[in-house]
């Protein structure tokens, strides 16, 4: 089958969106079954079919989701909404958008630890310390399922 | 102009600490936050503020917690809104700024008559960002048909708007350019979202004619 000329393709618009906590195993289904919950409650199903959105890229911590061109507003507000992914906490925040994937990926910047990852015990509880730049440190519980996770500086964890 | 998040619970209340909240509102692109509980503000990238609120059954309970030295010492006191002869009263007290969680309020709480007074007396109403966040299907419906009515009484009468996460976490924190595409779910636009961003600042430092000093 030939493949449409380019102008009468659909124009379509990328949307990078950075996965939070920064320590978030999500894959890319499940962030895809996410934003399509949270488009489709949001905007409802005729909307959330007009506008076509795709998960077509999770890794690094970062998202890129695909839509029609003229809804990316709708679409960013509905990504705003997206709350879990897989039972897990997460918050997908909208970093640029653009009409292509290549510009999008000169956006990313990869997100590394700073530092070997330690224990900390506050109360009675174990947890796991990953650090990030801007003296950022996440607390995710030692344990198999539903840890909690506490999201402090590193000033606050001197305090304790 | 400061774009300020006016309301957020930290540590204990929520899982994330003062000057992490406080270091991601400012990479969301905020200038100041207002911590709301009995978090200790810390000195931070950015300027945080000390907020008390009264959740109270009766104008009564409410001018005596008003006198309590801890909502006293706070830059901003809000009062979680009740029925409309409530909402109408509390309007009207002068140690209060903002009325929170008009959302949770029933439908016409906040009347035209509340409305006025607010206009007159300074005191904001407070939009929280939360509900439209965490909520889903009717109940979501419901806030937001609040919210645009209390923007069609703004545009009429000019009281003052707040914009609040009402986050406990920093996953509950939003940037300012997702704030602007929540609003426009209830039709706010994008300079009526700054004002309003903007209204704490108005609160701590009101407009004051210029004093000649010699």
């Amino acid at each position: 089958m030939r493949p449409r000329p380019p102008a009468m393709r659909t124009k379509r618009r990328y949307i990078l969106v950075r996965i939070h906590p920064c320590g978030a195993r999500v894959d890319q289904k499940q962030v895809y079954l996410a934003v399509i919950e949270a488009v489709t409650s949001l905007l409802g199903d005729a909307a959330a079919g007009l506008a076509q959105p795709a998960v077509v890229f999770c890794e690094e911590g970062y998202a890129i989701v695909r839509c029609r061109r003229g809804t990316e507003k709708d679409i960013a507000a509905a990504l705003a909404t997206v709350t879990t992914a897989a039972d897990e906490r997460i918050a997908l925040r909208t970093v640029a958008v653009s009409g292509t994937i290549h510009a999008l990926r000169r956006r990313m910047r990869p997100i590394r630890h700073l530092s070997m990852d330690e224990g900390v015990k506050i109360g009675e509880t174990y947890f796991t310390a990953y650090r990030y730049p801007r003296q950022k440190v996440d607390l995710v519980e030692k344990g198999i399922k539903h840890q909690k996770s506490f999201f402090f500086t590193e000033a606050d964890l001197e305090e304790r | 102009m400061k774009i300020t998040d006016a309301g957020m619970h930290p540590y204990p209340a929520g899982d994330s600490t003062v000057a992490r909240m406080a270091l991601e509102a400012g990479e969301l692109g905020f200038d100041s936050v207002v911590v709301i509980g009995d978090a200790v503000c810390q000195p931070s990238s950015i300027e945080v503020l000390q907020g008390a609120a009264i959740g109270a059954t009766s104008i009564k309970e409410v001018l005596k917690r008003v006198r309590d030295p801890a909502v006293r010492r706070a830059d901003v006191v809000y009062v979680d809104a009740g029925d409309a002869a409530f909402n109408r009263a509390v309007v009207s007290i002068k140690e209060v700024n903002v009325v929170r969680s008009i959302h949770a309020a029933r439908r016409n709480a906040f009347d035209h008559v509340a409305a006025r007074t607010a206009a007159e007396q300074g005191v904001a109403v407070d939009i929280s960002m939360a509900p439209i966040i965490h909520f889903r299907g009717t109940k979501r419906q419901r806030v937001l048909q609040q919210y645009a009515d209390i923007l069609s009484l703004q545009r009429r009468y000019g009281f003052l708007l707040t914009i609040s996460s009402d986050a406990c976490s920093i996953l509950g924190q939003r940037s300012v350019r997702d704030i602007r595409g929540l609003c426009a779910l209830f039709g706010m636009t994008g300079a009526e979202v700054t004002e309003a961003l903007s209204t704490i600042g108005q609160i701590i430092e009101p407009h004051q004619p210029v004093r000649v000093v010699e």
